[in-house]
């Protein structure tokens, strides 16, 4: 029987490429705690030990799909490792960057081999100066070619429990026990057992009747981690405790197929990792992610539920407007002809109606909160890729550059958080590329030599904050300015105050031609940044002070489907703002509205608002009021903007439905929602609403660029 | 014989149009139509579905033809061209017939109501001819349109 004909593999590859995600983003957050103790002489054992075990399973899981190149990789990688954790290798500069790109070779190949894609180039150079260093450390590196060769030489050596292995592994899980408790770092094993360096001889067994030779410990490593995915078990727990002893004793296994731990030997090596970890008290937050069950649920699944508890919002609302109807009509009817006894029957069931629409309420509410919440996921998704990139870029550009990460456990809908790691990139990047000065400029200007950039997600209300702060040199508002002139979108004698430079860097094409913002020279702007966030009906802004640095910040919705909308009656039609964008209505006298440049405007509390007025904006027929208009205060980047509407019609949660594509995109409409009554609201999208209004003139557009 | 095809044949006007019955979904009495602002002026709005949207589209105005009062007789058909569903306003519908596939011709030159862009063809039933519109070009017209208006229209998202 082959492997093979254990499970589907194709759902094998997609749990494979989830897991192994995981762990290499582990590898990654792993690798940077370690490279804090280069060339210190002294190493976080239980980190190294944490790159060991997830190594080990991606091999493992590798070896059991049969992806012997990713295998490979794994194994020579998780060699070094070994090397580390008994100190046969000093942690040195280059040996860490070796193993960072061993974690993107790594990367590229499970891609590959998922994909069923290319080999990525330049693995076999990669692992050919792998061994060369590994070799320079333990002369045995380099005759360890891989497992399968090795099961090959020992063909014949069918012994199923190899006793003094056993015995001898016992003793090293002592020894370490022992030295964890004393809470010493794991120096090193006596040479005599040697349990890894022994492990790639298991003996193929006897279950296997396969024609290729399997790595029996490889084998075990998968069929763990099934085990794990059908327990439900958080994949992270997977590399927790078995792995590494299940590398010693896998020879005494007699069927890799047997999934049990063999009773005997399973338990006990389980002990040394977590037991040195527990020593010196890193290990908790990783077991504590073991701890939370959870399952893997295709995203489809739950936007399709989310769209059915729409459609129970909706029909909640509606009964709730019948009960109400009928309540009043019933009331109505009696008072008038005072045959109370004929409706009393109906009037009762008018009651049970309502009482009973209300539970519906609630209920409906508690589902569509549960949903919403089932959808959420921490920042951190995306935050962790974060730590890595600006190492790397931080090096290439010479800089030296802290990250700090803060609130990545904040969490917000799964579409939110895919939609907005892009931008976060490029903000990173950014502040990498621009705003962190170089460390002689910053010491000449009496700052440390390096510089930090503090990531920072927080929920406030019903939104989730994200900032990004750098304490670089600012934006230089004299560079923007003069580029602004000389891009013709101001003029030397325009005023502009600092923010209204600084909102010149989002203008499309702005950024690319010139160094100050320009993300990488990679021709994207700031202002794709900026309309992707718009996009998430999010808010962004910028503060700089120069020489002092440039803080981003994004505040965005917790989730896309259901909102809190502001009804608003305009030319016989109901149309729905978006709550989040609401500052206040106002109910305002014709003569207090003044006329600017041929623009509305009223005075609200010293300041000048503009107004739009949405009916004439919509080309819909809408008589003005001869004596009030009626504003909408919408917010815009710190401004204001009044939309003059009929009236208004209260607040309502709506949900969230897109126009046909048939109808293409309209400028100030963002999608529409079905009433309680069946009819239907179009909800109005501010930002493209004011910036096509306001579309026209060069100065005003200076006024709203990037809405 | 012949093959068949069934067609659904509705009124513009005098004219006789036929859309092939796989591609409608259902026939409704007019409803209120919720007005677009601002999209292409064929486009009569939207309407509610038992909870789905559905954008309808006016054919006498895609077809440059005067607009009408709507009456009793006014009908939505809805339809399914490809994964969009789209509703149209015809005058009336007529009924569902059988076409022999070779007594439909190309569209002749002499057709002027309608644009022959739109048209797959001409089919003969006794004295009667049926125009057989070509669905998906009346949407993919929508979209060329649109995208023509959005460049008048240019929004500077920035």
């Amino acid at each position: 029987m082959s492997s093979s004909d254990f499970f589907d593999r194709s759902e094998f590859i997609q749990y494979f490429r989830d897991e192994t995600d995981e762990l290499l983003q582990a590898i990654d957050a792993d690798l940077l705690r370690l490279e804090q103790f280069v060339d210190t002489g002294t190493l976080d054992a239980e980190i190294v030990n944490s790159l060991f075990r997830a190594l080990h399973t991606i091999k493992g899981s590798a070896g059991m799909l049969e992806f012997g190149a990713v295998q490979q990789v794994a194994h020579k990688l998780e060699n070094v490792f070994d090397l580390l954790r008994k100190d046969r290798m000093p942690l040195t500069e280059s040996g860490i960057n070796l193993l960072f790109e061993g974690r993107d070779v790594l990367t590229a190949l499970v891609r590959a081999a998922v994909d069923d894609g290319e080999a990525p180039a330049g693995v076999d150079d990669y692992t050919t100066r792998l061994d060369d260093f590994a070799a320079v450390y333990d002369s045995t590196a380099q005759a360890i070619e891989g497992p399968r060769t090795v099961v090959e030489e020992h063909d014949d050596h069918l012994t199923p429990v190899d006793h003094e292995q056993v015995a001898a592994f016992e003793a090293e899980v002592e020894r370490l026990l022992a030295a964890a408790a004393q809470g010493q770092p794991l120096t090193d094993a006596p040479p005599a057992p040697e349990p890894v360096a022994a492990a790639p001889a298991p003996p193929a067994a006897p279950a296997q009747v396969s024609a290729e030779p399997v790595d029996v410990d490889a084998a075990q490593a998968a069929v763990d981690a099934l085990f794990a995915a059908a327990n439900g078990a958080a994949p992270a727990a997977a590399p927790i405790a078995p792995k590494p002893a299940a590398a010693p004793v896998a020879p005494a296994k007699p069927a890799a197929a047997k999934p049990v731990p063999a009773p005997e030997s399973g338990p006990k090596p389980v002990a040394p990792a977590p037991a040195a970890a527990a020593a010196n008290g890193a290990e908790p937050k990783r077991a504590a992610a073991a701890k939370n069950q959870t399952i893997r649920v295709d995203i489809e699944r739950l936007d399709m539920l989310l769209n059915l508890v729409g459609e129970l919002v909706i029909n909640r609302t509606r009964i709730s407007d019948i009960a109400g109807t009928l309540g009043r009509e019933l009331g109505g009817a009696s008072a008038a002809n005072g045959k109370a006894r004929a409706s009393d029957g109906l009037s009762q069931l008018a009651k049970d109606l309502s009482e009973s629409s209300a539970l519906l309420a609630r209920t409906t509410n508690e589902i569509q909160e549960s949903i919403m919440k089932v959808r959420m996921v921490p920042i951190g998704q995306v935050f962790d890729r974060f730590p890595r990139m600006v190492r790397d870029l931080a090096k290439a550009r010479g800089k030296d550059i802290h990250l700090e990460i803060a609130g990545a456990e904040t969490d917000l809908d799964k579409t939110i958080v895919d939609e907005v790691g892009e931008p976060l990139m490029h903000l990173v990047r950014n502040c990498v590329d621009h705003g962190i000065e170089p460390p002689e400029v910053r010491e000449s200007r009496g700052k440390p030599r390096h510089g930090t950039i503090r990531l920072n997600a927080y929920h406030e209300g019903n939104q989730v904050i994200i900032e990004i702060a750098d304490d670089g040199g600012g934006i230089d508002l004299q560079r923007v300015r003069d580029k602004g002139i000389r891009i013709g979108l101001i003029t030397e004698n325009d005023r502009l105050t600092d923010r209204e430079i600084i909102e010149l860097i989002f203008t499309p094409g702005f950024s690319t031609a010139d160094q100050i913002t320009d993300v990488s020279g990679r021709g994207v702007g700031m202002d794709v940044v900026k309309k992707n966030i718009l996009r998430l009906k999010g808010v962004f802004d910028v503060d700089s002070v120069q020489g002092e640095g440039t803080k981003f910040t994004m505040k965005l919705p917790l989730t896309l489907a259901i909102i809190q909308a502001l009804l608003v009656r305009v030319a016989d039609e109901l149309y729905s703002i978006p709550l989040d964008a609401v500052i206040e209505s106002q109910r305002i006298e014709t003569s207090e509205v003044r006329t600017v440049h041929g623009g509305e405007v009223i005075t609200l509390r010293g300041q000048v608002v503009p107004l739009i007025r949405v009916g004439e904006f919509f080309r819909l027929n809408a008589p003005r009021d001869p004596d009030k208009v009626m504003i909408v205060i919408v917010g815009l980047q710190g401004r204001q903007v009044g939309l003059v509407v009929d009236s208004f019609q209260g607040e309502q949660e709506i949900v969230i439905k897109p126009l046909s594509d048939v109808i293409g995109r309209i400028a100030g409409i963002s999608g529409a929602t079905i009433l309680g009554n069946g009819s239907i609201s179009l909800i109005i999208d501010v930002h493209s609403l004011v910036a096509s209004a306001y579309g026209g003139g060069r100065v005003t557009r200076a006024e709203f660029s990037g809405v | 014989m012949s093959e068949t095809v069934q067609v659904v044949s509705f009124k513009l006007g005098s004219e006789e149009y036929g859309v092939e019955i796989a591609q409608v979904q259902e026939i409704n009495r007019m409803v209120a139509v919720t007005h677009v602002p601002r999209a292409p002026q064929f486009m009569e709005g939207v309407i509610n579905l038992r909870g789905q949207l559905i954008p309808i589209i006016d054919l006498r105005a895609r077809f440059g033809m005067p607009r009408v009062e709507h009456t009793k007789n006014t009908r939505i058909v809805v339809t399914d061209i490809g994964a969009k569903r789209v509703g149209m306003v015809v005058d009336s519908v007529s009924e569902v017939l059988r076409l022999a596939t070779d007594a439909i011709e190309d569209a002749p030159e002499m057709i002027t109501g309608v644009d022959t862009e739109y048209i797959r063809g001409v089919g003969k039933i006794e004295d009667r001819l049926i125009i057989l519109l070509d669905l998906a070009k009346i949407i993919t017209g929508t979209e060329k349109r649109e995208l023509e208006a959005a460049d008048v229209d240019a929004v500077p998202v920035g």
